[in-house]
């Protein structure tokens, strides 16, 4: 088992008022497995995946990465396990703006100190970007920049991929081909997968579909 | 460095204007130090280059010395007190010299000492004085046209002969004149070199009869001198707070721009400490470039200015200024830093944590 949620918990204070996000949720998720999470708006999607991907603390409960309970470990440590473990996609692609396609990779490269510099132009290759490595992320389309961030994502070669809503600024016929390598790369490489997503039209390609209402989870 | 390079390259107009700034405030500042060390030696070079430790003067004269008057004889006493090794008559005179008997008339300050003393500078060209009548003279003068054996009158005064020229001596911004005293009854100041550790033994034997300071000390009693340096000073001070806040300002709006991207950066797995080195990378990267070009720039502008203008640049002052403003620049970009650090990658993922 790559990720492991036990029992989590999440309360936002806000002043005196408390606010129950997630409410004992328990989920597992297997290599090789895609798991979609939908829900209605504010029903607490963002707050599991940002506690499944350690950007949170959860208020109770446990998180095992590869079997490492992640709530005790420092902040610089937690940093390296999202590093080494997790690859996130986000909503908008979130490049940075003043790098090229090929240096989006790099990046991750340099801050893992990894030796292996070609594996980022055979991931370009692979989604279909290898005449775009010189580009600017303004210079491509937004389904590009997905594929791009998804690149990022993979470059560390992670166990646990995470993306927040990753179709949401595509139109249907490009969401779909965003989340079919998303799935694809799941399966092929065996790596743990969690989506939250809007699109009901995407949810055959994943393994599972939960629902999240009021921070229970419902299969 | 892999950001901080790559933003550098990109955003290249926005990092040359504030280039731009910043090079034109560093040329201000060593511009305004040369200006500073300039006028500093024009005005006093010939008290700062003086063979002693130790200005000797009246005390109602309050350090200036062409109002300190002492007896000649007091010399003598002095030279005597266990641990004074070397006892200097001094005395200044600020006149005005007509040359060779001709139209032509130059401002000078006379330092009038002993032939033999230590006080006498050693000359650049010709030779040292021999008797009353000769005199050597700081080479400034030599930009007036004048020339070893012109002769000087002083009013009504007998004649003095240049017989050689020595450097860097100006006092008051006038160019010095070093001659023997003569028979004179009255002197300004007296000089001493003392043993190391025996000041203050030779301070008490003296007393309050007489004020004894150091050179360093003597120059607040030249006129105007620490006036000028101070406004100068000044100046300079405020030239490194606003290079400081310039920098501040520009690095603290660019670093809010960029919060977005810090978040994502961190929630892939950049430590703090990383993008902390690539923001400081910029700023030192920035900084010693705009200084090098404002260096650049200085020495350009010193070749265009006339010879006579009194502007002085070192290389260990320009190093250490330029240390200070790049000290100065981190000091501005640590309100950046800040944020850097108190950005949390949660602001990555959409709607959770905001
Ligand atoms: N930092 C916070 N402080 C207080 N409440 C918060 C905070 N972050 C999220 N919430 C609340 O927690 C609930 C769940 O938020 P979350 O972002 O997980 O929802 P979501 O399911 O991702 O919604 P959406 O589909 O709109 O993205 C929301 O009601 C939200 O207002
Ligand atoms: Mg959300």
């Amino acid at each position: 088992m790559t990720l492991v949620l036990e029992n989590v918990s999440k309360v936002y204070k806000d002043g005196p008022k408390e606010f129950k996000a997630l409410d004992n949720v328990s989920l597992e998720v297997k290599p090789g497995e895609f798991i979609a999470i939908i829900g209605p708006s504010g029903s607490g999607k963002s707050t599991m995946l940002s506690i499944a991907g350690a950007l949170l603390s959860p208020t109770s409960g446990r998180i095992l990465l590869d079997g490492e309970n992640t709530a005790n470990l420092s902040a610089n440590k937690i940093t390296q396990r999202r590093l080494e473990k997790i690859g996130f996609v986000f909503q908008a692609a979130n490049l940075i703006p003043y790098l090229k396609v090929k240096d989006q990779l790099s990046v991750i490269n340099v801050i893992a100190k990894n030796k292996n510099k070609t594996r980022g132009n055979e991931l370009l290759g692979h989604f279909g970007l290898a005449h775009r490595v010189n580009n600017y992320p303004n210079e491509l389309s937004g389904g590009e920049r997905q594929r791009v961030a998804i690149a990022r994502a993979l470059i560390n070669d992670p166990k646990i991929i995470l993306a927040d809503e990753p179709t949401a600024s595509l139109d249907s016929k490009r969401g779909r081909e965003v989340v079919e390598m998303l799935a694809d790369e799941i399966k092929t490489r065996g790596k743990s997968g969690i989506m939250v997503t809007h699109d009901e039209r995407v949810l055959d390609l994943c393994d599972r579909v939960v629902t999240i209402r009021d921070g229970r989870l419902e299969e | 460095m892999f950001l901080a390079i790559r933003e550098l390259t990109h955003a290249k107009f926005r990092y040359v204007l504030i280039g731009l700034i910043m090079v034109l405030i560093a040329s201000l500042i060593f511009i305004i130090s040369g200006l500073t060390k300039g006028l500093s030696a024009d005005n006093a070079s010939a008290i700062q280059n003086l063979q002693a430790d130790y200005v000797l003067m009246e005390p109602d004269a309050e350090l200036e010395i062409t109002k300190s008057f002492i007896p000649h004889k007091k010399l003598d006493d002095i030279a005597k007190i266990d641990g004074v090794e070397e006892a200097n008559p001094l005395s200044i005179r600020m006149m005005n010299a007509s040359v060779n008997g001709t139209q032509q008339n130059e401002d000078v300050a006379l330092f009038v000492t002993e032939a033999d003393g230590v006080l006498l500078p050693s000359v650049s060209e010709g030779k040292t004085i021999a008797n009353e009548n000769e005199v050597i003279a700081d080479s400034s003068l030599k930009r007036e046209g004048i020339e070893i054996g012109d002769t000087l009158q002083f009013g009504e005064e007998s004649e003095f002969t240049i017989v050689g020229f020595t450097d860097n001596q100006r006092y008051s911004h006038t160019s010095v004149l070093f001659m023997d005293n003569g028979q004179r009854d009255n002197i300004n100041a007296i000089t001493i070199q003392a043993e190391e550790g025996k000041i203050d033994a030779i301070k008490s034997t003296i007393g309050d009869s007489l004020d004894i300071v150091t050179t360093e000390e003597a120059l607040q009693g030249i006129p105007s001198y620490s006036q000028e340096q101070a406004s100068l000073n000044m100046m300079i001070i405020f030239l490194f707070v606003i290079a400081a806040f310039v920098l501040a300002a520009f690095f603290y709006v660019i670093t809010l721009q960029k919060r977005d991207q810090f978040g994502v950066l961190k929630a892939l797995g950049a430590k703090t400490i990383y993008l902390v080195k690539n923001l400081i990378g910029q700023v030192v990267l920035l900084s010693v470039i705009c200084i090098a070009v404002g260096v650049g720039l200085t020495l350009g502008i010193k070749a265009l200015l006339p010879e006579d203008m009194p502007f002085l640049l070192e290389t260990s002052g320009m190093i250490q200024t330029s240390l200070l403003i790049l000290a100065v620049s981190v000091v501005g970009a640590l309100v950046s830093l800040v944020q850097v650090v108190k950005i949390d990658p949660i602001e990555a993922i959409e709607g959770a944590g905001k």
